[in-house]
């Protein structure tokens, strides 16, 4: 029996969309996933220790674009992109920018402390908790970072390391972002 | 026939591809060899671990104060000493985050020795030592928060020759 290479064609492609589908389905049932379903939606709120002792929360920061950073002393990958934030945070605060690290970290805060003091960090850091990292989906890998418009609203979220001009576009598309007068 | 699926496979691999970094690291240890020990003596058993491919880990030096190093934590049983535990050394490599920067690291299989000493009197059976490994590993993008992974692995103590000879002292010439 001849069979017509049309309905083989036909059939590969049904089979193809099935993968593709079962597999986007089996991805997005993972934790980290869930951070993708934040995109459009209201950034979690939170309210988080800083180094210097004082409590921070998110919503303090609307009106502005956050740039918010997960990261932890033993990711190498942060620290290179950490003096890339604290540049961005210099070149575009008068515009709005907001940079906040959260250190998912086990380290003490003397230690997190110092260890941003050598990277030439200008922002807050916050001392994280598991809480707050599973609100925005599990962070599952370091770095993340999720990029909040003025009007807070999660407008991208990146895992891993990416470049410095990927970086400043997302920021530029969150400053862009019209909201409400920054409150602080 | 294979051409018209050429499709499906391209497809697959491209959702794979972009699966990859969904993908999580994995540590395994390989089924390790019961050792035989004399009691009262030392030996060593070797444990031998995988690391999936696309991850390192860091090595037990790691050559930067804040990484976190790979470290086999055991829990001896009574009457057993773990007199040592001998780590590989690690490799140097530069990674794409940081191509400037060296870090020591482990991939793929390494070994850790670990050096086992029954004491006189433990009794010549099957004994289980359990720990964990702890570990910290990235790719080469992303790092993923550390993680522990059970170790267990048996021993098997006998009597050395020499207590046999001990245990059958000969007759006293007055006994």
């Amino acid at each position: 029996m001849k069979r017509d290479p049309v309905i083989l064609i036909v059939v590969a492609l049904v089979i193809s969309i099935m993968l593709v589908f079962g597999i986007q389905k089996a991805r997005n049932s993972s934790g980290q996933q869930g951070a993708g379903k934040l995109q459009g939606q209201p950034a979690p709120d939170f309210s988080l220790a800083s180094l210097d002792g004082k409590t921070l929360k998110l919503s303090d920061y609307r009106g502005k674009a956050v740039l918010l950073n997960f990261w932890a002393t033993w990711c190498e990958p942060c620290k290179i992109e950490m003096p890339w934030f604290a540049d961005l945070q210099k070149k575009y605060e008068a515009q709005g920018l907001q940079v906040l690290g959260v250190a998912m970290d086990d380290a003490t805060p003397k230690e997190i402390a110092e260890f941003a003091q050598k990277l030439g960090v200008n922002y807050p850091i916050l001392v994280g908790k598991e809480e707050v990292g599973t609100r925005y989906g599990g962070v599952q890998y370091l770095p993340s970072t999720f990029y909040i418009s003025r009007d807070g609203k999660i407008i991208d979220r990146v895992f891993g390391l990416v470049s410095r001009s990927e970086i400043e576009s997302n920021v530029q598309k969150a400053l862009a972002q019209q909201g409400q007068v920054a409150e602080k | 026939m294979t051409w018209a699926l050429a499709p499906a496979i391209l497809a697959t691999l491209y959702a794979f591809a972009q699966d990859a970094p969904i993908s999580k690291p994995s540590v395994t240890l390989q089924p390790p060899e019961i050792a035989t020990i004399y009691r009262g003596h030392s030996g060593t058993v070797q444990l031998q671990f995988r690391i999936a491919s696309g991850f390192h880990i860091n090595s037990n030096r790691p050559k930067q104060e804040y990484l976190k190093k790979t470290e086999l934590k055991l829990d001896a049983p009574t009457d057993m000493v773990i007199e040592r535990v001998t780590y590989p050394d690690g490799e140097d490599r530069s990674f794409p985050f940081a191509p400037d920067e060296k870090l020591n690291v482990y991939s793929g299989d390494f070994a850790i020795a670990v050096k086992v000493r029954p004491l006189k009197a433990v009794l010549p059976v099957k004994y289980a030592i359990h720990g964990r490994l702890n570990y910290q590993a990235c790719d080469n993008a992303v790092c993923y928060p550390p993680k522990q992974l059970p170790v267990s692995f048996d021993v098997k103590i006998a009597k050395s020759a020499g207590e046999h000879h001990r245990r059958n002292p000969p007759q006293s010439p007055h006994g």
